[in-house]
């Protein structure tokens, strides 16, 4: 794995939100990159581990556009997913509103995690360099209550931060769940 | 799926207490016994225990077994869950990337071979954008 630039790691915004940031190098043009990542059919060939499988994937790329999604673990379960488009700058970039969803586009809530953040604002940068594309991926919550921010902070601490970071952000997570 | 919530709300219930909190970052740093951990509050004995036994049922602490004195321990397991969230988002990228790594190298193979066999570029551009 690529080691994410730690200067936007902590990059703050305004609402207080950190982005959570995942970045790879992929020995390819940005131009078929782009492909795989907006062609349904593409996409059937690599989204998800290994064992997954696109059970939908029905792309209207424009902005305002949805992808909705259904992928299935090898334990048999459907995650059904929507990325709504905000920004398309083909082959470059696409900023998306991503959320759970249900099989009829429905926007719900983590199945596991009810204090997650009930949408997430992605956005991922393509950028070709001598033939290479050096993907970036960042996320943050958007409109969302102390309590789903403090989650996700809590959630990418423990990545980056080991223990105490989490116990840290966790404190602060009670903090603000507490009136 | 769904049972990690009651595992959940039973560490955010434990963690609600200052007391509590204050017992596990003093345990981040290593084993203690009871005696030790009532040291820097104004509480007695079975009042710490209490919230000793309040961790213990979270599953947040354990009480060793070999020592008389049977020290109290952090067990890590449930924080991690409460905050490991992004660990899944971030396995199941790292892992698609993968996939998506050796996909492409595949598809650059098979444009490279159709491009030295045949004409360049319309099939090429066929099997890339078509349905």
């Amino acid at each position: 794995m690529a080691p994410a630039n730690s200067e936007e790691h902590n990059v703050e915004h305004m609402d207080g939100t950190r982005d959570f940031v995942i970045s790879r190098t992929l020995d390819a043009p940005h131009d078929l990159v782009w492909q795989t990542w907006t062609q349904p059919e593409h996409l059937n060939r690599w989204w998800g581990p290994k064992g997954f499988k696109v059970v939908a994937c029905d792309i209207d790329l424009r902005p305002g556009g949805v992808l909705h999604y259904g992928l299935q673990s090898p334990d048999g379960n459907t995650m059904w997913g929507k990325w709504t488009f905000r920004e398309i700058k083909a082959p470059e970039l696409m900023v998306v509103v991503v959320s759970f969803s249900d099989k009829d586009r429905g926007v719900t809530r983590h199945p596991m995690a009810p204090s997650w953040p009930l949408e997430t604002l992605s956005r991922t940068t393509f950028e070709e360099k001598d033939g290479k594309t050096l993907m970036t991926l960042r996320w943050r919550p958007i409109n969302a209550t102390p309590e789903e921010i403090a989650m996700f902070d809590a959630s990418h601490e423990s990545m980056t931060g080991g223990f105490s970071g989490t116990f840290e952000q966790l404190t602060a997570y009670l903090a603000a769940i507490q009136p | 799926m769904l049972q990690t919530s009651p595992q959940l709300d039973a560490t955010f219930a434990a963690l609600a207490d200052p007391t509590r909190r204050a017992i596990l970052a003093r345990l981040a740093q290593g084993e203690a016994p009871v005696g030790e951990l009532a040291k820097p509050f104004d509480m007695s004995l079975p009042a710490i225990s209490k919230h000793l036994k309040v961790l213990e049922r979270a599953g947040l602490v354990s009480r060793g077994r070999e020592a008389q004195w049977r020290p109290v321990r952090l067990e890590a397991g449930p924080l991690k869950e409460a905050a490991g969230w992004i660990e899944r988002y971030r396995k199941f990228w790292e892992q698609s990337f993968d996939r998506l790594d050796s996909y492409l190298q595949r598809l650059q193979a098979e444009a490279a071979k159709s491009k030295s066999a045949i004409k360049p570029s319309s099939k090429e551009r066929k099997r890339g954008s078509g349905k």
